[in-house]
């Protein structure tokens, strides 16, 4: 997959996390390229969340190595890694908005904190950030008054806002109807078009998989068991993916 | 039996000792308090401004009734101008710093720690630190500032009220000459006594700021977790309010010495 050339944006090596006594990720290695979009696929809690919060030093391994743009960020203390951060935007499960803040003042906030003082500037860009998730008119609101879907907008708005080189997308769908899902899926397919990031996307939704992914990395007990293409992905006999892609469970009634 | 009493020892010591590093690390980070001066006044405002009912009301009820039973205690011995300054001095040295305190944890302290934990749950927290901000720089550094300031003004506050209403019921209710009431008060309070409270009061706004930050920043997920911050909060900052009060006194004796 990756060109033995370019150096890869986002480089995983051996990486191993222990949390209590549970071993979470036992071994994970991926590359993905710059450009790339990368879905993380694999059942709930095997891992896929916490391999995110790695690539964004949320979380620091018990073992190996995380590099972006081949600097170690698993070794950096906290202060450095806040200006890493500022490369990476993350899109929360939850969203995680500030729910002290209007949906303005939240996109406003990333901006403010990288030292952007021009509040003429701030306003284009928290107003060019809302109209590609197609939120514009919706500055005044509080969090608790927006839907679920409506949400995840306002939050990929916020993590687009300070032009990121990579988004992570933490199951952008779950929680949502399937229409809203949809038309996430596509948003996020556009805002890569159109901004042209490496994106890594952790989810257990097919269609996010198809419709987003360049390549798919299939996550099982830990590590990664398979990395390819959505084609060759789609056209895998391994039973245990076959399994996850059509959502068979092997029990019977 | 004496594993259980080690484990919970040795619990009791790293909480110490990962407070410890949350006001270290406040410490380090104070002086980006600068730029966030409006979180601060915010913080003033709401903790400290909206604090006086409940701060003056406790004040003002304790002076009160302390000068009737100091009062009822002293007029079988003819020592009725004495109420005065038994009144200010414990006002001032112990009374109106810990009670002031102990309000000030459960008002504030519930609603920090209520306030962080509910981020913590919702990954608010996490998002602050992907958005590259530290939050303990954000979140923790300008409520202490906050209540740094204003728990000495509200204990000053919480004493001034308890004198007021002392005299009042002293003098007008129950009929001690004003003259030898306020005389032998100002007599008998001196500058060192204005110290020891406003001196307590900044302690205590530093054991309640950090207590309960420390309780929102490590709230467990769930709503019993986020339930447990806020009780935790108010129960460990008021035990520690009482047990440091007590050894306060002592230290304090030695840098503000009585006169």
């Amino acid at each position: 997959m990756s060109e033995p050339t370019a150096q890869p944006k986002i480089e995983v090596s051996d990486l191993r996390k222990r949390l209590g006594t549970q071993e979470v990720l036992r071994g994970v290695d991926m590359k993905i390229r710059a450009g790339e979009t990368c879905v993380v696929l694999g059942r709930s809690g095997c891992g896929k969340s916490v391999l995110l919060k790695h690539l964004i030093g949320l979380f620091r391994p018990t073992s190996g190595q995380v590099l972006l743009d081949g600097l170690d960020i698993s070794e950096l203390p906290e202060s450095e890694l806040l200006h890493v951060r500022r490369k990476i935007g993350m899109l929360f499960q939850s969203a995680a908005l500030f729910d002290s803040m209007t949906v303005e003042q939240n996109l406003a906030f990333p901006l403010r904190e990288q030292g952007i003082e021009d509040e003429k500037e701030i306003d284009e860009r928290v107003h060019e950030a809302l109209d590609m998730v197609e939120l514009l008119g919706a500055e005044e609101k509080m969090p608790e008054k927006l839907s679920g879907g409506m949400r995840k907008r306002v939050g990929l708005a916020r993590t687009i806002v300070g032009r990121p080189e990579c988004i992570l997308y933490d199951e952008p769908t779950t929680g949502l109807d399937p229409i809203t899902a949809d038309s996430i899926n596509h948003l996020i397919r556009r805002l890569q078009k159109r901004l042209r990031v490496t994106s890594v996307v952790v989810t257990h939704d097919m269609k996010t998989a198809f419709h987003c992914g360049d390549s798919v990395a299939f996550m099982h007990e830990g590590g990664i068991y398979f990395h390819g293409s959505v084609n060759e992905i789609r056209s895998s006999t391994d039973p245990i993916i076959t399994d996850f892609i059509e959502g068979r469970s092997g029990d019977t009634d | 039996m004496l594993s259980t009493l080690g484990r919970s020892a040795f619990a009791f010591l790293s909480y110490l000792g990962e407070v410890a590093l949350l006001v270290r690390d406040t410490v380090l980070l104070l002086p980006h308090a600068r730029k966030r001066w409006r979180l601060v006044l915010g913080h003033i405002a709401e903790m400290g401004f909206r604090s006086q009912l409940v701060v003056t009301v406790t004040g003002a009820f304790t002076g009160a009734v302390f000068s009737a039973q100091t009062y009822f205690q002293f007029h079988r011995i003819g020592m009725e101008s004495a109420v005065g300054p038994v009144v200010s001095l414990s006002m001032f040295r112990e009374l109106g710093p810990v009670l002031a305190g102990l309000m000030v944890a459960g008002r504030v302290g519930a609603a920090i720690a209520a306030e962080i934990g509910t981020m913590k749950v919702t990954e608010q927290i996490d998002a602050l630190r992907a958005l590259g901000v530290q939050p303990v720089e954000y979140l923790v550094v300008p409520r202490a500032v906050a209540l740094v300031i204003s728990m000495p003004l509200l204990v000053a506050e919480c004493v001034g009220f308890a004198l007021i209403a002392g005299w009042m019921v002293g003098t007008r209710v129950l009929g001690i000459d004003e003259a030898f009431f306020l005389e032998n008060m100002r007599r008998y309070t001196h500058g060192n006594d204005i110290a020891w409270a406003l001196s307590k009061g900044f302690v205590f706004g530093i054991i309640i700021v950090f207590l309960s930050c420390y309780e929102g920043l490590n709230a467990r997920e769930g709503a019993v977790g986020v339930g447990r911050a806020p009780t935790e909060a108010v129960v460990r900052a008021s035990l520690a309010i009482l047990i440091s009060n007590f050894f306060l006194s002592f230290g304090l004796n030695i840098i503000f010495p009585t006169i």
